[in-house]
């Protein structure tokens, strides 16, 4: 029974909603509550992703002085000037949290329901009193708010655990404390059909120039040059551990928690590096090889003796130059002491 | 203000990267006996005979490998003045003691990839050896060789990945020949029949995406084989339309081949990778979906001082050695080069690979010292006051001197005239071509020794420089001892620390087994993580629940479901699974970070990826594991918690963990399906027994408790002395 009674309901308040709105010019002075439903309705579609961007001001309409309220509120806490700072993952659990959004909005598009949850995001820079309000001082953070709740402190914060499984954690969540549905969530295709389609055409139309290229001989890949470089590249790429920057997401730098102008470059511990550091290193190993085949294979060609001379004290000055450094970096790194075993009648 | 605690996570507490210099804790110590010393002594001089002894123009993988040397005619004398032979001789020296080879072969690490890192190499050489000679026989032994290596280790998919990578890549750049196709074909057919007789590959030989490859470059050389004859015997004209018709034929017929091999992936779950090497295709891959995988400490991405560690000083002298192959290029460099490259890259995805890693990287170096030896001993040998007139005046001892100018000469009339030098690098199929050229040159050379310049640099540069190069090597030889002495000797099973006391020992794992085999029934099963399998298995003489064979993953998350859950379902598990003791190691007391502790994030990872009820949101607290007060009930109830920490606050009253830095969270609790038996002298490994569970079942049947009670304890001491007899 309550089940069947329950939309009708949902459906005269939506009628009322939209009379309400008709009628707003009429009731400037006091908003209530199906007034706000529709602005944020109308926010709402303004945005992009269903997002609605908020300030001081108007989350103070929206939500403490606006009672009572119908509706609750998904806030997400942003602040711009840490979005680089990669190990907070601000915008990836932004895009996530974006996706759930339009999930949520095209799932339940012309249900009351739409009208039930409205997600919104806060900017640290521009609403400092907000993030006081809701005593937020530690990002990534998600607040729900209750239409029952009273005290934002005392809203429903969703767990770093509910991020940690991106947009269909943040999904379960929202269901949990709504018991609304977000819908399953659909994440737009890397490629897309048409993208796909044109490359596939693309591919088979230049099949046939490609094959005559090569049997003409005059590709780039007969050049040995670009092989050379590229088998290089690849030694640099992988000694300067580059495939663990990647995996490990790590960032290139580390800056200091107390002094943010200063940055770590080398992180000392072997389980890890610092994407920096790894290029830096990676280079040092490298250019000592270059160096010497430059000199055994093409500076012995040259035919000025004082330029050898230069160059050769350049190369050899820089080699043991990268190789000290390579070595004091690793006992630093790792704090082995490689010693020699001498026989023992020496000492 | 804001704090960024994610990247307090990153920084610190629990570090469960256990990852050191590519050695696994786990694995190392399994392997630990010291029987197969000899066997590696073997397999070393196996290598040295394999790149250096066998005979005198063929086996050097160095020379072998690199056709430039054998092409200069003053090479051979030079080496015998020298007693140095270049490049082959430089790869010994290098290939001999790297580090990352001896971490594999040294007593107590000991392990099957020592077999087949030699297989390996061997097969290498065969195919080189083959596609210098054209001959059948090396083509054969080459397939035998493939065998061998099919035989000793998974890793044989990177041979017949790469070998048809560099066959395709001789297509590709215009150098196919029946030299090509002679190496090639018989090692995939032969390659794949001997290969499916192996039990563990069996049909994997065919039907999986591993081996695709080869087959597809096989039908691929076959169809550029079938133009090539075509060429031959056609007229230009007639050859046109020939092309036209098989170009549509062959089209038609690849197409259908490349769909039904697609259909074939495409109906496998992982589209027929395995995931060992999915995660070298998508490095990311393993991480994100095979924990098991990602768990090992041997799989993980190496950061830059495993290199240091692993092939030390080559590591600079690769790029110069990787140059050198590429002037000229030819058959066989361009292949050293192609292992060089993916076997880098490989290494880069998995520390394990360094293996691979290694010998590819003496051989580099080993060229580069050559060429760099070869320029640097010339330049000072003709520029010395007392020689250089001698040279010059052409008489006495001068017979390599003249040579290696002849050398010098032949190589710039090499690079002055490249076209024609492919050509004859093209056409090598005889030793009567070789010859010919040979002479050419010679003669060509000896016209021209007067007008061309020596190629030399700087004297006291080059002194200087190979001063600085002979410290390099020195500096080599210092690090591969230290690195074979201490950190690829020392067993991991027991443990030793310096400090400013002396020398501290910690042998509780040896304590623990020795505890086991001597306390416990013969028949009684124990339970721990896979880590400790072989070991237990080996040391303590007891059945496991699981071990270090991670084939299959259900047993493992099983025993990782059990860790992470609270007592009582974990013991309904180990019951199950008819466990008498579960053993934990734990560091915290002495500082040991490698314990159980630190990978419980893989238990519950592993476990939660089988059984969907153990989720890891539930064990972290901001995105971190913390034992500590901040942890959650989740965790601070887990088995594996309560095993670690079970009296701990005995020992300082704190309960202060050393590897976590930090007191833990719940001090004071009690064990109700558990009880401990025995821990080690420094706590590393603690022991525990399964309560039996008719102390649990409370008046539910108190006849039968109180007739079994007594009668159990007696039954199992009297069969302890009768179903244990070794002790």
């Amino acid at each position: 029974m309550s089940i069947s009674v329950k939309p009708s309901v949902h459906l005269l308040l939506l009628l009322f909603t939209i009379l309400c709105s008709s009628l707003t010019p009429f009731k400037a002075f006091s908003e209530s509550d199906s007034d706000r439903v529709a602005e944020l309705l109308n926010l709402q579609s303004r945005s992009k992703s269903g997002v609605i961007h908020l300030d001081d001001h108007s989350l103070n309409r929206f939500l403490t002085s606006g009672k009572p309220r119908s509706y609750s509120l998904l806030i997400f806490f942003d602040a711009a000037h840490l979005h680089d700072k990669h190990e907070l993952h601000l915008k990836e659990i932004r895009s996530e949290f974006d996706l759930v959004a339009s999930t949520f909005i095209s799932h339940n598009k012309n249900t009351p329901s739409q009208s039930k949850l409205f997600f919104c995001d806060l900017e640290f820079k521009e609403s400092q009193s907000s993030f006081a309000l809701f005593a937020v001082n530690t990002l990534p953070h998600i607040r729900h708010v209750d239409p029952q709740i009273e005290n934002p402190k005392d809203s429903a914060r969703m767990d770093q655990s509910d991020f940690a499984r991106l947009a269909e954690s943040m999904a379960e969540f929202v269901e949990s404390k709504t018991k609304l549905t977000v819908g399953p969530i659909e994440r737009p295709p890397v490629v897309s059909k048409n993208q796909l389609g044109f490359a596939v055409v693309a591919l088979l139309l230049s099949t046939p120039f490609l094959v005559k290229k090569l049997l003409d001989g005059d590709t780039l890949f007969l050049d040995s040059k670009v092989w050379l470089g590229l088998s290089v590249f690849v030694y640099f790429f992988s000694v300067s551990g580059a495939m663990h920057n990647i995996i490990r997401k790590m960032p290139m730098f580390l800056a200091d928690r107390n002094d943010p102008s200063k940055f770590t470059f080398f992180y000392q511990g072997s389980g890890m590096q610092l994407g920096a550091e790894g290029f830096a290193v990676g280079f040092l190993y490298t250019i000592v090889g270059l160096l010497l085949a430059f000199v055994t294979q093409i500076l012995v060609r040259v035919r000025n003796v004082t330029v050898q001379r230069l160059v050769m004290i350049f190369a050899l000055f820089v080699s043991f130059w990268a190789v000290k450094k390579v070595v004091y970096l690793d006992n630093w790194k790792t704090g082995y002491g490689i010693h020699g075993f001498w026989p023992s009648s020496w000492k | 203000m804001l704090i960024a605690y994610g990247e307090e996570s990153r920084n610190s507490n629990i570090s469960f990267d256990p990852v050191g210099t590519g050695k696994s804790v786990n694995e190392a110590s399994s392997s630990g006996s010291c029987a197969e010393d000899l066997e590696g002594e073997a397999l070393l001089s196996a290598v040295r005979s394999a790149s250096g002894n066998l005979s005198q123009d063929c086996v050097k993988t160095g020379k072998a490998l690199y056709p430039a040397s054998s092409l200069s005619p003053g090479r051979g004398k030079c080496s015998s003045n020298f007693s140095f032979r270049p490049s082959g001789d430089a790869v010994i020296l290098g290939c001999d003691k790297v580090p990352s080879y001896i971490s594999r072969s040294v007593a107590g690490s000991y392990d099957n990839e020592a077999v087949a890192i030699f297989a390996l190499i061997f097969t290498f050489y065969l195919y080189i050896k083959t596609l210098n000679t054209g001959s059948l026989f090396y083509a054969t032994l080459n397939a035998l060789s493939y065998f061998y290596m099919v035989c000793s280790w998974g890793g044989y998919t990177f041979i017949i990945n790469l070998i048809p990578m560099h066959v395709l890549l001789c297509i590709v750049t215009g150098r196919y020949s029946s030299r090509l196709y002679i190496a090639y074909a018989p090692l995939v057919v032969l390659g794949t029949l001997l290969a499916s007789l192996v039990p563990v590959v069996g049909f994997n030989a065919v039907m999986t995406s591993e081996h695709f490859a080869s087959f597809l470059v096989f039908i691929i050389i076959h169809v550029v084989a079938l133009v090539y004859y075509i060429k031959g015997i056609l007229s230009q004209k007639m050859f046109k339309v020939a092309v036209t018709l098989v170009v549509t034929v062959g089209v038609a017929v690849c197409c259908a081949v490349i769909g039904v091999l697609v259909a074939l992936v495409a109906s496998s779950p992982t589209k027929g990778w395995s995931g060992r090497s999915l995660s070298l295709l998508d490095p990311t891959y393993a991480s994100k979906y095979i924990p098991i995988i990602a768990s090992v400490s041997e799989h993980q991405p190496p950061t830059w001082p495993s290199y240091f560690m692993d092939i030390n000083v080559l590591a600079f002298l690769v790029p110069a050695g990787i140059i050198a192959c590429f002037l000229p290029l030819s058959d066989a460099s361009s292949f050293v080069v192609l292992y060089i490259v993916t076997s880098v890259y490989f290494s880069g995805v998995m520390v394990r690979l360094m293996l691979v890693l290694a010998p590819a990287a003496c051989i580099l170096s080993g060229i580069a010292l050559s060429e760099a030896f070869d320029v640097f001993t010339r330049s000072i040998k003709f520029q010395l006051p007392g020689l250089s007139g001698n040279s010059h005046s052409g008489a006495g001892d001068t017979s390599s001197g003249s040579a290696t100018i002849q050398d010098n000469v032949a190589k710039a009339d090499k690079q002055s005239s490249t076209p024609k030098s492919e050509d004859t690098l093209k056409e090598r199929p005889s030793r009567k071509n070789r010859k010919k050229e040979k002479e050419h040159v010679e003669k060509a050379s000896i016209k021209s020794h007067i007008e061309k310049r020596l190629l030399v640099l700087p004297l006291e540069a080059s002194i200087i420089s190979i001063l600085l190069l002979i410290l390099l090597g020195a500096f080599y030889v210092v690090h591969c001892v230290w690195a074979a002495a201490e950190a690829y000797s020392a067993p991991s099973i027991v443990l030793t620390s310096y400090s400013h006391d002396g020398l501290h020992v910690f042998d509780d794992f040896r304590e623990a087994y020795a505890w086991l085999s001597h306390n416990t029934e013969v028949d009684d099963k124990v339970a721990s993580w896979w880590d400790y399998g072989y070991q237990t298995t080996a040391m303590a003489n007891r059945t496991v629940i699981v071990d270090n064979n991670t084939w299959n993953n259900t047993h493992i998350a099983t025993v990782g479901t059990a860790m992470s859950s609270p007592e009582k379902p974990a013991w309904e598990i180990f019951n199950s699974l008819d466990v008498k003791y579960v053993l934990v190691v734990f560091g915290g007391l002495v500082g040991y970070p490698s314990d159980d502790i630190n990978k419980f994030l893989w238990m519950v990872r592993i476990g939660g990826g089988v059984f969907p009820h153990i989720k890891e949101p539930d064990y972290l607290r901001d995105g971190q594991y913390r034992i500590d007060s901040q942890a959650t009930s989740t965790m601070l109830n887990s088995l594996m918690y309560k095993l670690s920490y079970y009296r701990f606050v005995d020992t300082d009253g704190k309960g202060f963990d050393r590897v976590r830095r930090t007191e833990i969270g719940k001090k004071y609790f009690k064990l109700t399906h558990f009880e401990e038996v025995f821990t080690t002298h420094h706590w590393m490994v603690r022991i525990y027994k399964l309560k039996s569970p008719k102390n649990r079942v409370r008046g539910k049947s108190k006849k039968s408790k109180s007739n079994s009670k007594p009668g159990s304890t007696t039954s199992s001491k009297s069969g302890r002395r009768k179903k244990n007899p070794w002790h």
